[in-house]
This record gives structure tokens, sequence and C-alpha cells, in this order.
């Protein structure tokens, strides 16, 4: 989110807005703010290390620093089984949380390579993974972490995953193959080039014969090794009964190499080259499509890892040992520190605390944990250490239960059938059915056997069209792009797809339809004036960093009231109050009020959150906040309407509080959802044959998400929501996602034209092939014309903007 | 002449494999893992 920075000043190494606490320093001759000690060791180590240049160059588009990251420690007992022994020495995997942009990688490597005992450190750009090797005689991994937690990166140990291991090398073994048809490809390009001579120049046949065999040599290999994937997809087919794509396309190349390597023997023209470009083509497709999907690493690993594996436990003698996290029992008693998240659930027996449950509730304001309270695992305990009852096993603790709902809802979501698989259900029959025919009329009308079969072929060759394969990737590439330059990034083409068909759209309240921040909707003074009142409770408030204190503080500057610099005392989940020489000066909610003997009258809203204030006993007024919707959503749901798409939403919330925001928006809504209701409610409109659209942020949002046809985040929401998302705007911006209907209502269009100019030259040839006259360049010019369309078509989608 | 071009198709099919062998190498010491971030770590790397 972008800091509203009207005049405020902001950290100079994290760039929040800190107009409190702020620290001032001097380095180097420039004077400097910065909101925390933290920050400031930050950039005094940056600049120490002559990397002062990190602060011109990097491009945030978001500000701060993780939650509690100059807090993190990890014991090196606990990295232990992270680590591997190899040739180069210890290595050990991360995952880098805070990173925005190449110049974080840059730091961070540099950072990490002028600490003493360090090999290598190689972050990966796309997926925030730090490899680390370094001597283990020298440093240890746990310094190693500290010194990156001291610049502001969190570092999270992380093992690979058998399945990420697989996909992987899955990607390896598709980037091979297709490597080898793009350099067999090459060589056959050359011999293809001397046959085309040789056709309209004349070509000895003895040279003829040479070059076709050199021709197949080099095709045989790219069919059968590069092109196993689709060889191997229609088997599936043909025994499942089912066409598809894949059959369609191994059809063509089959014929295609088939009938090429009879034809040299028969000493005719070959069509090795087809073959070979088909196979080259679809699996570049498949490739930019790959790397699409790449991008969203795997949510639910990533979810799991949230709660630490490792936990401290203590005995009834209140001695502390550590112990693996999955070994807990219900009724053990453990020690969770601050700045890390709790292991498993339970039950609080000692301590208060502020817990960050953003990542399992996707609010984003701290809440205030006491004896007897519960906390979840996955949520991030902030202010001081807490002991903690177990109440449920890791294995049952809420975010694995999410975790689970999520992999389920994965794996129950069917396939979308992509319009080139729905083509080929008609069209595979079709063109056997033409060849069939021809070979029969061939044969009854007195010829003998070869040449019926072969004309047979040759209109299997001319039907099967090679530009069927650039179809949909090319066009999905094209609308890909130019709508990731506008901050919409789709994952795949048939994301696209389902986003062209979708019929409703259901949408999370907080942080989606609203804008998740609190705003101050009404000032009521019981003395005085509105703006006296709200310049005592911002002057009180302007010392917290909550949420609801900002709100008002941002309210008072709007209005232009003078806010006071006074140094009020939180006391935290309640409000603050502040000794002058007027009285005690109190502002919170009105439990705290009360409990000092202050007469809070009635108030009559139930939707809005209330701070009261008082000075003394004196009752002074209050003021209502509210977290208002998105300036856009009116906008944005109405031209969502007129699509055609029905609107509804779906939130955690009470009634009358999602009452009170659908009310101008004017859609349905179901209040009160937990996460697996969400989910259930998602399937149940599936069911009922609608495509659905999610949009949501949190965590609690991850199993609709998945569960829907298309599940939608906006920059802001959670790694978790991010991660399971099909759709992701980069821009909080409901504008957008209409936007992305329209484009992939676009793109479809504009596939479906392809499809059509990709057969469109070649049923022109059919004819031709059925009367046994088709030649090589008549064939030639089909697929070079059907091919140059489908291309220059897609183009097409990269002019329009809107 | 037919024996001199056998010759030199064979010698460019060794070329390409040469180049295919390379290419298999990269892959494989997972050269293509990352194509993000080079061409931002380019602009960065002024070896001072």
């Amino acid at each position: 989110m972008i800091a509203s920075a009207n005049s405020s000043p902001s950290c100079d190494h994290c760039g929040l807005p800190c107009d409190q606490n702020l620290i001032d320093d001097r380095i180097n001759g420039t004077a400097l703010i910065f909101c925390c000690h933290g920050c400031q060791g930050a950039y005094r180590i940056i600049t120490g290390a002559g990397l002062g240049q990190f602060y011109e160059k990097r491009n945030w588009q978001q500000q701060g620093v993780p939650d509690a990251v100059f807090q993190t420690a990890y014991h090196d007992d606990y990295l232990q089984p992270f680590i591997r022994e190899t040739e180069e020495g210890t290595e050990i995997l991360l995952l880098i949380e805070g990173i925005r942009c190449a110049t974080c990688v840059w730091l961070i490597e540099r950072i990490l390579s002028s600490q003493p005992g360090v090999k290598a450190a190689r972050v990966n750009f796309g997926t925030h993974r730090l490899k680390l090797v370094f001597d283990a005689g020298k440093t240890k991994a746990s310094t190693l972490i500290k010194a990156v937690a001291r610049i502001g990166y969190l570092a999270r140990p992380f093992t690979r995953e058998a399945a990420a291991q697989q996909a992987e090398s899955a990607h390896r073994s598709l980037l091979i193959r297709f490597g080898t048809a793009v350099f067999l490809s090459m060589q056959l390009m050359g011999y293809s080039l001397a046959l085309y001579a040789g056709y309209f120049q004349g070509i000895d046949p003895q040279t003829r014969h040479l070059m076709q065999v050199f021709a197949a040599l080099v095709t045989t290999p790219v069919v059968f090794y590069s092109g196993f994937p689709f060889l191997a997809g229609a088997w599936h087919a043909v025994r499942n009964r089912a066409p598809n794509m894949d059959l369609l396309i191994s059809l063509g190349v089959l014929v295609a190499y088939g009938y090429s390597l009879w034809a040299m023997l028969a000493e005719r023209e070959v069509y090795f080259d087809t073959a070979a470009m088909i196979v080259t083509l679809i699996l570049l497709g498949r490739l930019l499509e790959n790397a699409a999907r790449g991008m969203a690493g795997s949510g639910i690993d990533r979810l799991l890892q949230l709660t630490p594996d490792l936990a401290i436990r203590l005995s009834a003698t209140d001695e502390s040992e550590q112990v693996a996290s999955a070994a807990l029992l219900v009724g053990d008693r453990i020690l969770v520190p601050p700045g890390q998240r709790f292991p498993v659930d339970g039950q609080i027996c000692r301590g208060t605390t502020e817990v960050d449950e953003a990542i399992v509730s996707g609010e984003a304001r701290p809440v205030l944990r006491q004896v007897g309270m519960t906390v979840l695992a996955g949520s991030l305990n902030l202010t001081c250490g807490v002991e903690l009852i177990v109440t449920c096993q890791a294995a049952d603790s809420f975010v694995a239960r999410i975790a689970r709902m999520v992999e389920e809802a994965q794996s129950r979501k069917a396939p979308i059938q992509s319009l080139a698989d729905r083509l080929a259900v008609v069209f595979v029959p079709l063109v056997i059915g033409c060849a069939l025919l021809t070979s029969a009329y061939w044969l009854i009308s007195g010829h003998d056997l070869s040449l019926a079969i072969v004309n047979g072929v040759a209109v299997l060759v001319v039907a099967c069209p090679c530009a069927l394969g650039l179809a949909t990737p090319t066009a999905v590439l094209v609308a890909t792009g130019s709508a990731a330059a506008q901050g919409i990034l789709f994952r795949g083409g048939d994301i696209l797809e389902a986003m062209a068909n979708i019929q409703v759209a259901a949408f999370d309240k907080t942080g989606t339809l609203t804008c998740g921040r609190p705003e101050v909707k009404g000032v009521v003074p019981a003395v005085g004036s509105a703006d006296d009142l709200l310049a005592l409770a911002a002057s009180l408030e302007q010392a917290s960093a909550h949420p609801l204190a900002q709100g008002i503080v941002r309210e008072a500057r709007t209005r232009g009231v003078k806010v006071d610099t006074l140094m009020a005392e939180a006391v935290p989940g309640q409000g603050l109050f502040l000794t002058t020489e007027r009285g005690v000066i109190r502002a919170g909610t009105r439990e705290f009020l009360s409990r000092y003997g202050v007469v809070v009258p009635e108030t009559f809203s139930s939707v809005l959150t209330e701070v009261h204030l008082a000075v003394d006993s004196c009752y002074q007024g209050v003021l209502y906040l509210d977290d208002s919707p998105r300036p856009e959503a009116v906008d944005a749901i109405a031209a969502i309407k007129q699509l055609g798409v029905e609107a509804i939403m779906l939130t955690g919330d009470h009634e009358a509080a999602a009452r009170h925001i659908v009310t101008p928006l004017g859609i349905d809504f179901f209040a009160k959802m937990t996460p697996d209701r969400k989910a259930d409610w998602v399937k149940a409109a599936q069911n009922q044959g609608r495509t659905v659209l999610m949009v949501g942020d949190g965590i609690n949002d991850a199993p609709a998400l998945s569960a829907a046809d298309v599940g939608c985040a906006m920059a802001g929401g959670t790694d978790i929501a991010l991660d399971n998302a099909d759709l992701v705007l980069t821009r909080p911006d409901l504008g957008k996602l209409v936007q992305a209907i329209r484009v992939a209502r676009r793109t479809i269009w504009v596939v479906r034209q392809n499809l059509f100019w990709a057969f469109f030259y070649n049923v022109l040839m059919l004819p031709l092939a059925a009367a046994g006259e088709i030649t090589p360049i008549h064939a030639a010019a089909a697929m070079a014309l059907s091919s140059v369309c489908v291309v220059g078509n897609s183009l097409r989608l990269r002019q329009r903007r809107g | 002449m037919l024996s001199s071009t056998i010759t030199l198709i064979i010698l460019s099919l060794f070329l390409g494999l040469a180049a295919w062998l390379i290419f298999i190498w990269a892959v494989k010491k997972g050269e293509f893992d990352d194509v993000e971030g080079p061409k931002y770590r380019m602009m960065d790397d002024d070896d001072d």
C-alpha cells in the first residue's frame, strides 16, 4: 500500500511515515530520521559496508520491513536439520521475506559475501530463495541469518519438498526436449531449404534422396523424443476414448512424419519440416505457459512453513527443552518468545502479549491476547514472551487444517477443458472420416490400393493444421504480457478462458471491498466543539501505531486541526491515558473508561468502532470509526454487473457490518462465513453449473480461492492468498478486475478467430488433396499463411488498451 | 561432389551436437532456473 505521505516525514530505511517516536541521526553529515532503532541499525550497517547506493537504486512499491524482523533469532540446533554438506561447503536454503526489488537481492548478496566464512550467496529473484554456502568452521548459520535480519529481511530455513523438486525436474526435462527440438529443427531447415530449391530449379535425384535421408534422421528424435509428451497424452486419450488437443497434434505430427517416410522411399516430396515445426512450436507454447505458472511456487508449502518446526517445551519444574513441534502433545506447556510464530494452537497460561493474526484472519491490526485466550498456530507473537498450554497437536492446528482444505480444493478442481480440446472432440473424427472417404472414393473408382491410401493420407496431412498449436499460446502470450504491464497477472491460458466465462463474482469484505483501514466517520462531542474533541483525541493517539489511532490522526490532519505531541501511555487492547495539569485524559473503549468511573452514555451504532474520551471522570465525547468501502468499489461493481456477472459478498463479519458495506453497492451477501463455508459456497455454486470468480486477500479466503474457477488476490493481501490465486492484481484497485474480465473476453474472441484462420487455409486445400493433386508448394503455402494470420491476429491484442 | 556434401553435412551435425551438449550441461547446472534476475543483476554489479 502506498503511504499517504502528505507532509509527514518517512523513515529513511523502511520508508514508513513516522511522525511519532522518531529517532534523529546524523550519518556522514546527512540528517536522517528513523522509525525505530532497528531501522537505524540497518541503515548504519548498509552504509557502513559501503553499500549506501542501495537507497538510491531501490524501487520499492511497498514500504516497511517484515514484522519483528529485528528480533529474529534462530538457534543452531533448530537449523541443523536444514543444513547439508556438499563438496562446495556447508549449504543451507533460506526463504527471504521482504524482497521488493532487484536491488534488495543485490544488497543481501553483498552483505552476506562480506561476512567471514561465506563462500557463495545467491538469491533467486523469482522465488526469493537464497542458497547459502559457507564454511562451518568459520561461521554459523544462525550468525548469517542474524546478519540478514539486521538489514531488515526475514530469512526462514526451508527444505525442498519432494513435490517442488519434481516440478523443477519436470520443467528442466521440458526445457531439454524443447532445446533438442530447436537444434534439430535448425539442422533440418538447411536440408528443407535445399529440397525446396530443388523442387523449383531441379535437383539431382541422388542428392535429393541424400537430403531426405538426413532430414528423416534429424526429424525422428524430434517426433519421438521431443514430442513424447504429446504422444503419451494422445495414447492416454485413445485409451480413454476422449479425443483431446494432444491427439490432434499427434495425429498431425505422426501422419506428416509417416507420410514423409513413405514418400522418401517412393521418391516423392517430403514434409519432415512440418512435423518438426509443429512439435517445436507447441513445446515453446507449453514452456511459456509453464513459466507463467511457475511463479506461483507452492502455496501449501509456504503455509506450513509458517509454523516453526521446533518448540520450547517446559517441564513441570520449568526446565526448557527443544522438541519438534510435531511431537507436542495436548496439555504440554510451551514457551513462545517474542518475534516468533506460534508452533501449535494453544491457550495462554502466563503472560500478556499482542499477536499479529493477519496471516490467519486477514485483519492487519494486532490483537491483545491474555491468560485464558486462544492463540492460533502461524500467528506472530509481537511484544512479550508467553507460556501456553497446547490445545491441539500440530497436525490438527488451524493452519494445518487450512492447508488440507486448500490441497483438497486444488485436487478436486476439475481442469478447465480448453477451447482447443473441445474442438478436438469434433475435429478428430471429422478429419479421419474425410480421409477414409477419400480413400474409399479412390478405391471404388477403380484405382489401386496404394494410390487410395496415399490420397487419404494426403487429406490428413493437409487438414491437420499446424497453426493450431500457435492459435492459443500466441494469443495468451500477447494478452498476458499486455495485461501484466497494466498490473493484471494471469497465471496461464486456461485462467484467461475461465475468466472470460465468469458468471458469479464473490468478494471478501475486509481489504477487498473495503480499504482495510479505519476512518473517522463521526465526531460527537459531549462538551465543546467537534474540532476540540478531535484535537484532543489526535494529540493523545498520535503516540500510538494502532490503526484506529492512525485513522484519528489522519482525520485531524485532513481537517487542519492542530495536533500536539503528547507522550501518552498505551494499555494494549484498551486505550491510552496521559496525566496533564487538566487531569488524566483517557481515550479508549467503553469498558476502559467505565473502569475509571466515567459514565459513558448509551450509543446507538452496532456497526462502527467507538473511541470514547474523558478527562478525569468528565466525559468528553465519542469518535466513530469505520472501515470504508474502496472509492472505486461502486463503479467497479456496476461495471461487473453490466458485463453480465452476478456480484456477491462473502464475509466472516456479522450481518450488520456486512449490510452496512453492501447497501451502497446493491449486491447480495452472506455473513458469518468461516473459511470452509466460503469454499463450500463456491463449490455449491459450481455444482449449479456456474463459473465462479472469488476475490479475496486473507488466509481465510485461501480455500475458497483455490476452489473457485478463478481465484483473484490483490496486492497487499497475504502471501498465501497471492499463492493460491490464479489472477493477481498488483495494485489494489477493483477497476483492474473489470479490465481483467474485458481482456480475457477479448483474448478468447481472438483465440476463436485464430482457430478459424488455422483451419481456413487448410480446409481450402482439402479438395485438392482429395483429388490427388496436392503439391508440396500448395501445402507449404497453406501452412505458412495460416501461421502468419494467427500470429498477426494475436498481436492485435497488444494494440488495444482499456 | 556427393561425398564432399556428405562430409560437410556430417561436420555440421557434429557442430550442432556440440552446441546441444553445451545446452544440456547448462540446463543441468541450473543456468535457466532464474531467468528474471540476471538482467537486473547486470545493472548492479559494478565491481568496485
